[in-house]
């Protein structure tokens, strides 16, 4: 890969922790090779693609679902070593991400770059051979959509960035089913959809109360460039569409009725906290905002609490689809 | 006859916490390895896949 991006650091030979001659050896442990895997963002990954592969007609050994759930997991982590290794430079001036471990000196990037490379290699491989080249090609598709096509070519470059860069963190539920099924089917799509409609919400609430933080390193997040009131208002429209696609599983039998009253009720939280996020002042002031995902300025909190409610609204509604489907079988 | 390399110029003695981390590194490397080649060697088990030398 000759893609290596502009970074400072990067330009200059890897210089580790201490000062003077250095031995050439790094100071980093397996757990900042951990880090390197987003394991936040993974866990979400792990547990859609758990619900994608229950709510699937049909059945496979345990041994091999959980091969399955393991190598999207290592895949979503390879995903997130060569986004760290690409973003090194702009991670290192965003107080959300600066303590990361590339821009924090410890791994240097080209090493998270073979480390990312290595394990998309080996879990798409292992996927193939333990079930079926429907769900490894599916994701080699997600990995190669998330480093190439949202983190080299979007991120950098359109506010619509996470609204199409959406699509691969909205695949691991379909990658579960089809280590099931072989194959892609309207109820998959269904589970992809969700996960690709809250996405704007669930990021542009974030990046209402990170605008600085953005703004500073040139991401052109929907708040940095069509302003805050411009993505308040889609915020909430983001909400209307999420209400109506999340009522699908309905009518498709994905969902029962356990599903139809749980999200009604977790639907109209989203709306709520979206309407207060549409009323508020979110995102208004520009000033350097705290170093924490969850500490906000005054004036920001709706758009706060949005975003802590957007990941429990997720797992809760993908929990849901799992439950419905429990009660009824047995 | 001695080689180049026995009389090393510039060598930096690595510290006891780099040394440290890179023990830490061996051990997690080592054992991800073992780990995927018993995957590889079940998964082939589990599926009837084994070639027949085994």
């Amino acid at each position: 890969m000759s893609a290596q991006p502009q970074n400072p650091s990067s330009a200059q030979p890897f210089s580790l922790a201490g000062s003077g001659a250095s031995s050439g050896l790094s100071l980093a442990t397996p757990g900042d090779y951990f880090q390197l895997m987003k394991p936040r963002v993974m866990s979400l990954v792990i547990f859609t693609a758990i619900v994608g592969l229950i709510v699937a007609p049909g059945s496979i050994p345990l041994w091999q679902a959980a091969v399955a759930i393991l190598c999207i997991a290592v895949g979503a982590g390879a995903s997130g070593a060569l986004n760290m290794w690409y973003d090194a430079d702009i991670d290192a001036q965003m107080t959300r991400t600066k303590k990361r471990p590339v821009p924090r000196g410890v791994i240097a990037p080209r090493t998270a770059m073979t480390f990312g490379l290595l394990l998309s290699v080996v879990s798409v491989w292992t996927l193939g051979m333990a079930t079926n080249y429907v769900a490894s090609g599916l994701l080699a598709f997600t990995i190669f959509f998330y480093v190439v096509i949202y983190t080299m070519g979007l991120k950098r470059r359109t506010p619509q960035n996470i609204v199409i860069g959406g699509a691969p963190g909205a695949l691991p539920p379909m990658i579960g089913y089809a280590a099931v099924t072989g194959s892609v089917t309207l109820d998959s799509f269904i589970l992809f959809l969700i996960i690709f409609i809250w996405t704007p919400p669930h990021f542009w609430a974030l990046a209402l109360y990170k605008v600085s933080d953005y703004g500073r390193v040139g991401i052109p997040m929907m708040p940095n460039v069509a302003g805050p009131k411009s993505t308040r208002n889609q915020i909430f429209g983001y909400a209307l569409v999420l209400a109506v696609v999340s009522a699908a599983p309905v009518f498709t039998g994905l969902g029962g009725a356990l599903y139809a009253f749980g999200a009604a009720l977790l639907n109209l939280g989203f709306v709520a906290l979206a309407y207060k996020v549409w009323q508020s002042r979110a995102g208004e002031r520009d000033e350097v905002q705290p170093e924490s995902l969850y500490d906000v300025q005054k004036g920001d909190r709706a758009a706060r609490n949005l975003f802590a409610y957007s990941i429990l609204y997720l797992f809760a509604i993908f929990a849901l689809i799992a439950a419905d489907y429990l009660v009824g079988a047995f | 006859m001695k080689e180049y390399r026995d009389t090393p110029h510039d060598f930096v003695a690595p510290t006891e916490a780099e040394v440290k981390a890179r023990s830490k590194r061996n051990i997690a490397l080592a054992a991800c390895l073992l780990a995927f080649v018993l995957l590889v060697f079940f998964t082939m088990v589990l599926k009837g896949q084994l070639p027949n030398a085994v």
